[in-house]
């Protein structure tokens, strides 16, 4: 098997050539960890690169036309099973463009950073999934809301 | 109808069985009988998916609300089209699409090849057992109906026997419920490219169940000429062409309708299209050495197990939900851990044969010179796996590193990026050098004859484009568009030579082209789809230049971005059944001449309780302006983001391009003799 010996020396080669080009020319913020809003909380540092899962409180969105920004909180249960917006992380998303499913009790994942200032995350991108409910819903096949009407 | 579908479907489990069967049978003793039963186990096979297909979509067609999978996807107020695409809008209908096409391939396959007895009862049991993993999945609620049988025997099983699964798309919601109107399909997929973007993409995946199916029928039967390969040309290139189509309607759609300003985002479902794609194409590159040289005979075995097992990777990675994606759909654990299984059986079945026969798989020749074409094949080879590694490991590496470390940690599209664009661009090299190169080995004679002009081209156009671009230098993309230029140039020149030679004979410009094309068919088609390659990376490249925008404008102010003025004019209501919202007017202005009116979109799906922004494009071939009304803010003021995308409709001339070669390659000449590649 002296060809197989080849080919796996040759494979092994350019992986090395390929990892080590991308470790040298990828940045941190190319490298983002995705955690829950309680991970965050127990081991997330101010400065790091961060993807945080959690709810969006409800209430909580305010949109700044004028300085272009959006503040809400995430916390860690949806409000629609009773979770509350205690312990919650307040976000600062320097940007109007908040994704379609972006509301109240959305399902969302914000990158960015913890600003070591004002214990604010400030949010470099908010990504927001369909509503829990209906996904849900349909997942575990009970019959859809709105039947029997 | 319903009824009869559910009876179709569960009937196919014990047929697809019989077939698998009956196959293997047939084929160890070498029975004509049995494999016969096979043959037909698989045709009776298609015939009753085709029957769970039809009662499926006049369930749909019909309203029929009764069924849970009919009421969670469609409504009343969706247009009847969509109402009937809404088949494969969930998981249970797109595992029924999914199977029937596997059944509709087989009966084809086994209905044209008919005489090649040796190969046909392994390839009936081949595809009987792929759909057969499907049934199973699509009955999987029988399981549910154990506890009552078991009863009957007057045993019992332990409390809670049971799953909760929902993938038999007949399955009824329960009695004494009525249910008048469904939830409707969700918005993003009420588009019409979505519904044909999943025909295309599981038209080619299921497609490379052919090829695959003859490689391991090659194998079990101990045929291990290039018949199976032979037989299987233009199946595969068939599976490969609506492949491609597939993943260029989905960035075509993701572009139209996410409203991200991007047709690409390396997300896991993108990729898991792409990893069977780049095997396939690596594929149809290294068949040419063998039925050439003789050579890779175990590599091509190799690349079309692995073709295939990355298409039902790919759609259990993103089907099971086992990497986060937009697309996955919610599901069970039971489900990923049957579909995992499932792939690793294909895999290991497939390579331990194809382990136990390597002594028989010997090349009869070996390679000559680097400057050869053979040579250039297998560069190309290495390359296609180099940038499926980097997107399997991108794709992966949450899991990876969640296995590892304990913690997800995601990759971002820097990464793909990063190391995608250099082997992408050297592959896009290779496209223009290999063909050229003669087989064995080429003189220094033959490599100045054919590269002399077309190196040139590429110099000239690399110096130009540089100095014209030279206020926002970008060298990987001006690179990329000389290396395309270098390329048009080898296919320019092949087609001269060629076409020039011919009408010395006497033949008319016209005639020259049609006789190129009938007697070497599969080299001039694959010019074209190399052009179209091209042009996908002309557009790939222009990205390098975009810009993008956010303006808050109140009505009657503009935003200027030279060369271009967008006046915010007004927002009207969408006056729709069965969607609400706003649509802003927005006069466009190139140089003050007025060329167009946007109307970018916010919608929002009442039933589906879903906003969702269709962006407004105005497309030119040297750049898209591309908008999205992302609110109308409290004051009625409308935030715009904005998108200048430079060269996007390059990449869909490169697919229509590469359609037509592809059809140019594919197409049947009566006359058609042995073909050189």
């Amino acid at each position: 098997m002296a060809k197989g010996i080849q080919i796996a020396v040759g494979a092994i080669a350019i992986a090395f050539l390929l990892g080590w080009y991308a470790s040298d020319n990828l940045g941190e913020d190319s490298f983002v960890y995705y955690q829950t809003l309680n991970e965050f909380r127990a081991n997330g540092d101010a400065g790091d690169n961060a993807r945080v899962h959690g709810y969006v409180a409800t209430g909580s969105i305010e949109r700044d036309v004028q300085s272009q920004r959006v503040r809400f909180v995430v916390q860690q249960e949806p409000p629609h099973t009773g979770g509350t917006p205690d312990g919650g992380l307040s976000v600062i998303y320097a940007s109007l463009e908040t994704p379609d499913l972006f509301k109240d009790g959305a399902e969302v994942v914000v990158e960015g950073r913890l600003t070591a200032r004002n214990g604010a995350f400030e949010a470099t991108n908010v990504l927001a999934k369909c509503p829990s409910k209906f996904e849900a819903a349909e997942a575990a096949g009970e019959v859809p809301p709105g039947a029997a009407r | 109808m319903a009824d009869l579908g559910s009876f179709a479907l569960r009937l196919a489990l014990l047929i697809a069985l019989t077939g698998t069967v009956t196959g293997i049978y047939g084929g160890l003793k070498r029975r004509g009988d049995w494999s016969e039963v096979a043959r037909r186990s698989v045709l009776l096979l298609f015939g009753l998916l085709t029957l769970g297909m039809g009662a499926l979509f006049w369930a749909f067609y019909t309203n029929d609300y009764q069924l849970l999978y009919v009421a969670n996807h469609s409504a009343r107020s969706m247009p009847t089209a969509y109402r009937l695409a809404a088949l494969w809008g969930g998981q249970a209908g797109s595992l029924l699409l999914w199977c029937w096409m596997v059944g509709a391939y087989g009966a084809a396959a086994v209905t044209v090849n008919r005489r090649q007895t040796t190969l046909l009862p392994w390839v009936s049991a081949t595809l009987s057992a792929n759909a057969f993993f499907f049934l199973v999945l699509l009955n999987l609620d029988l399981v549910n109906e154990l506890p009552a049988l078991v009863a009957n025997l007057g045993l019992a099983l332990p409390d809670g026997f049971g799953i909760d699964v929902h993938t038999h798309p007949f399955e009824r919601i329960p009695a004494g419920t009525i249910v008048s109107d469904g939830t409707g399909l969700n918005p993003l997929l009420q588009h019409p490219v979505m519904m044909i973007h999943p025909v295309m993409l599981y038209t080619g995946m299921t497609g490379f169940a052919v090829p695959f199916a003859f490689g391991l029928a090659a194998m079990a039967s101990g045929e291990l000429g290039t018949a199976w390969m032979r037989i299987t040309r233009r199946w595969t290139l068939w599976a490969w062409f609506f492949l491609s189509i597939g993943i260029l309607l989905g960035g075509r759609w993701a572009y139209e309708v996410l409203g991200w300003g991007g047709y690409w985002a390396w997300d896991p479902v993108e990729n898991s299209s792409l990893m069977p794609w780049l095997a396939g194409t690596a594929y149809l590159h290294s068949v040419m050495v063998q039925e050439k040289r003789d050579m890779l005979k175990i590599w091509n075995l190799v690349l079309i197990g692995l073709t295939y097992s990355l298409c039902l990777f790919g759609t259990m990675l993103t089907r099971s939900g086992l990497v986060r994606s937009v697309h996955a759909f919610a599901q069970t654990e039971i489900f990923g851990q049957l579909f995992l299984g499932y792939v690793l059986v294909t895999v290991i079945v497939y390579f331990t044969v194809l382990y136990v026969r390597r002594g028989e798989l010997k090349a009869t020749t070996h390679i000559e010179s680097v400057m050869s074409r053979e040579a250039g094949f297998i560069i190309n080879n290495w390359l296609f796996m180099a940038l499926l590694g980097v997107v399997i490991t991108g794709t992966l590496w949450p899991k990876l590193t969640d296995w590892i470390l304990g913690v997800e940690q995601t990759m971002g599209p820097g990464f793909f990026n990063l190391l995608g664009a250099p082997i992408g661009m050297t592959l896009l090299l290779l496209t223009g050098v290999g063909p050229l190169i003669a087989w064995r080995r080429a003189s220094p004679a033959n490599l100045r004859r054919q590269f002399l002009w077309p190196t040139a081209t590429g110099i000239v156009a690399f110096v130009v484009l540089a100095f014209v671009t030279r206020d926002h230098l970008a060298w990987m993309a001006v690179a990329t568009w000389a290396i395309g230029a270098f390329v048009t140039a080898t296919i320019s020149q092949e087609y001269f030579r060629a076409i020039r030679a011919r009408m010395r004979r006497g033949e008319g410009i016209g005639a020259a082209f049609a006789t190129l094309m009938r007697k070497n068919q599969r080299r001039y088609g694959g010019y074209v789809v190399h052009l179209g390659m091209v042009f996908l990376f002309i557009g790939f490249a222009g990205a390098a230049f975009n810009e993008e925008r956010l303006e808050n404008v109140a009505v009657g102010e503009a935003v200027e971005m030279a060369p271009y003025r967008l006046e915010y004019r007004t927002a009207l209501a969408i006056p729709e059944q069965h969607y609400g919202g706003a649509e802003a007017r927005i006069a466009l202005f190139d140089n003050d001449r007025p060329v167009a009116t946007m109307r970018p979109e916010r919608r929002m799906y009442w039933l589906e309780e879903q906003p969702v922004s269709v962006p407004s494009v105005y497309s030119t071939m040297t750049e898209d302006l591309y908008v999205v009304l992302t609110a109308i803010e409290a004051d009625g003021s409308a935030t715009l983001k904005i998108y200048r995308n430079p060269l996007v409709n390059w990449i869909w001339a490169g697919g229509w391009t590469f359609v037509l070669g592809t059809i140019l390659v594919m197409w049947p000449h009566p006359e058609g003799r042995r073909q050189e590649p």
